[in-house]
């Protein structure tokens, strides 16, 4: 049996399987997650950040965020047994080359790709066009982030405002399918809907006609 | 309460995720009244901010925004509908309160999970926003107060609202309660195209964590 790899929280390690779900109340399972976990470094403790996802009416593959004047898309590679696998896809900073907007994001987004009249844009350019595209929107996500380590998975119970309105997420992450599904009875979640970021946000902002898991 | 006697009352609103002094200056200060639960679900477009159209026990509740004055708001019911309505009356009244174009109709009335399923689902310019309150209700100087929290598509939110028949009452209110002049009135609709993202957010929203 190959030796699995050992996960360290804030570190890059090969594409990890997620467990995620957003509700109003999982305190049981913050508590769990809190007396389960074996000590974390004090960094990842408490984590706050500010983030603009951007979501697409057309597409649900590709995850878009943009933090402190970075640009990142990860994109969904599988499930297994009801976990999902995402991979980044690219990271750019900002101004970004129309080249890179035309070629890789938008296509990213699978919209019509507007005209651009510039060779790069800045943030707030972007943030213009992103206003003006009838089929994508850029959401505010303020995040409050614990972190802990529970089964050899990166785990978190993390407070977060969508447009400022507030969600709870609980999470179990690890290239391990097995080691999140460990977790995932360890922490009570059994039976409950995994659902990603872009699917959490779509749901709050009336796109998709589905409430969150409790 | 019946519509033709019914006083438009003057309102200022706030929301938030946490108002710790001023539900303390309410619960000290003010008398409780109940508790009471709703589920609404409100319709809303980027179209319009004049008109709160919702669904509250099944029926058709229309508001309009009667009158902006010294930073409150008067909205006046202009239609409580049942279900199954008109057809007429949902090309005629509905839809020009939503701010946008009527859909191709095919039934002459429709049952409340028509009108969802058939006309407002799938239109592309309407979000649907399922609200689930949980109001506290009090009385302070001849004026309603309510702290409710709210859940917006799954996601919570808290809301306090003065309201009365007189305005200075209103205003009086605020001012014993320490509300500051420049804190924005947000009403139900602007709040909840905010969260939904169907209006800029405007820098004071920011303020609101």
């Amino acid at each position: 049996m190959a030796k699995k790899e050992e996960l360290k929280i804030g570190e890059i390690s090969k594409p990890r399987f997620e467990f995620r779900t957003f509700g109003r109340d999982f305190e049981e399972a913050a508590f769990l997650m809190s007396r389960l976990s074996v000590p974390v470094p004090e960094k990842v403790w408490e984590r706050t950040s500010e983030e603009y996802y951007i979501v697409s009416k057309t597409n649900d593959i590709n995850n878009t965020k943009i933090r402190d004047g970075k640009m990142d898309i990860k994109t969904f590679v599988q499930e297994v047994d009801g976990l999902e696998q995402w991979n980044p896809l690219m990271k750019a900073e900002f101004p970004i080359s129309a080249e890179i907007l035309k070629n890789e994001v938008y296509p990213a987004f699978m919209v019509d790709v507007p005209d651009f009249e510039k060779d790069t844009y800045s943030y707030d350019e972007f943030m213009e066009m992103i206003k003006n595209h009838p089929d994508l929107q850029a959401v505010k996500v303020e995040k409050q982030r614990f972190g802990y380590m529970v089964n050899d998975t990166i785990c978190e119970v993390a407070n977060v405002w969508i447009n400022g309105a507030m969600v709870i997420t609980v999470n179990s992450e690890s290239t391990e399918v097995e080691d999140i599904k460990k977790t995932i009875t360890a922490l009570g979640l059994e039976g409950v809907e995994n659902i990603n970021y872009l699917q959490a946000i779509k749901r709050v902002l009336g796109w998709i006609d589905k409430p969150l898991a409790n | 309460m019946s519509e033709e006697n019914y006083i438009p009352k003057y309102e200022f609103r706030l929301f938030g995720q946490s108002f710790p002094e001023l539900e303390k200056l309410i619960g000290e200060k003010a008398g409780f009244i109940r508790n009471r639960r709703m589920d609404d679900v409100y319709l809303l477009t980027a179209a319009d901010n004049e008109n709160n159209v919702k669904i509250r026990n099944g029926k058709m509740d229309m508001k309009v925004l009667e009158e902006t004055f010294e930073g409150l708001e008067r909205w006046t019911p202009y239609m409580i509908g049942e279900f199954p309505m008109e057809t007429e009356v949902i090309k005629s009244t509905v839809f020009p309160a939503l701010g946008i174009p009527s859909p191709a109709f095919n039934r002459t009335e429709y049952k409340l999970n028509q009108f969802l399923n058939e006309l407002v689902y799938h239109d592309p310019d309407l979000f649907v926003a399922y609200t689930s309150k949980s109001r506290k209700e009090y009385e302070f100087n001849e004026c309603e107060l309510e702290i409710t929290d709210v859940t917006i598509n799954s996601a919570c939110i808290k809301t306090i609202c003065i309201e009365s028949e007189s305005y200075e009452k209103v205003l009086e209110t605020k001012a014993i309660l320490n509300i500051s002049e420049d804190e924005e009135n947000v009403n139900y609709p602007t709040a909840l195209k905010k969260i939904m993202g169907l209006i800029k957010i405007p820098g004071i929203w920011e303020n609101i964590m």
